[in-house]
């Protein structure tokens, strides 16, 4: 099923391309959406169904409507994204610090499956009771930090919500 | 190796490109709400590379912090949103040359 992750890598590498260039900013929202929908399809190849599902509910769901939310509260309507004075120098930097890491990253991990090996798959792996069962058995203490976390983030978020900060 | 059989590397490819291009967003475009879009590329990318090593390493640990990422993902939207919005509030617009209170 090689074609599978051809067409959704190819799917994901376009709607990331599309979100960093395009001009108009909701459509760049739709681009991010293409990217989310893409992961999710991948992991659902990589034998990862509940992190697909997470995937979707939480980023292509809840993150995208909140960022489209917030789109739309602060710019108007069919408001161009300026083009304040086009910063060569500051693009040249980006472009080429880019390149430097692609290439330092793929340098850094080239040929690491072939030092990794393989292990075989166990059976079911990946379905939500093996995830839940590594989750709550070995990850218990930082399943209860990450609701301390969210409540944080919570009281923080009314905080900075107030009308004066 | 066979060229087309897709591997851990071809994983890992993917994901260094989507994290670079999404460091290309944050470093080359002014509005802060594409920021903070690439930001969530970058993230995304690295979550792709967690669940493409528990895949070929059999390990589920894997996917289980790409849960934890997904939690703390959320509460960086809602916070980060948040002071979007309250500095909207203080400078009416996006653009982040116009966010240069700290500027020393």
């Amino acid at each position: 099923m090689d074609w599978y992750f051809w067409i959704f890598a190819i799917m994901a590498l376009g709607g990331a391309l599309f979100t960093i260039s395009y001009k108009d900013i909701l459509p760049c929202a739709m681009g991010l959406l293409t990217v989310f929908i893409a992961m999710a399809a991948l992991y659902l190849h990589l034998n990862a169904p509940l992190v697909a599902v997470f995937q979707v509910t939480i980023y292509a769901g809840a993150i995208l409507v909140l960022v489209l939310f917030v789109v739309m509260l602060l710019m108007s309507p069919g408001e161009k994204i300026k083009k304040a004075q086009v910063n060569c120098a500051n693009r040249f930097m980006g472009a080429v610090l880019t390149v430097g890491l692609v290439l330092l990253l793929g340098l850094g991990t080239k040929g690491l499956s072939e030092v990794l090996g393989s292990r075989e798959l166990s059976e079911n792996f990946g379905s939500p009771g093996q995830l839940g069962d590594v989750l709550v058995k070995k990850f218990i203490l930082h399943f209860e930090v990450v609701s301390v976390l969210l409540l944080a983030a919570l009281v923080g978020a009314i905080y900075l919500a107030k009308k004066r900060i | 190796m066979d060229i087309t059989t897709v591997t851990l590397n071809h994983y890992i490819a993917l994901s260094v490109l989507l994290f670079c291009l999404g460091t290309l967003g944050v470093l080359v475009r002014r509005n802060a709400l594409l920021i903070f879009m690439s930001i969530e590329l970058m993230m995304n990318a690295v979550n792709l590379m967690l669940v493409a090593f528990s895949h070929y390493k059999a390990d589920l640990a894997g996917q289980v912090m790409v849960l934890f990422i997904y939690a703390v993902a959320a509460g960086e939207v809602a916070i980060g949103l948040a002071i979007l919005i309250a500095l909207f509030r203080h400078i009416k617009n996006v653009d982040i040359n116009n966010f240069n209170i700290m500027k020393g």
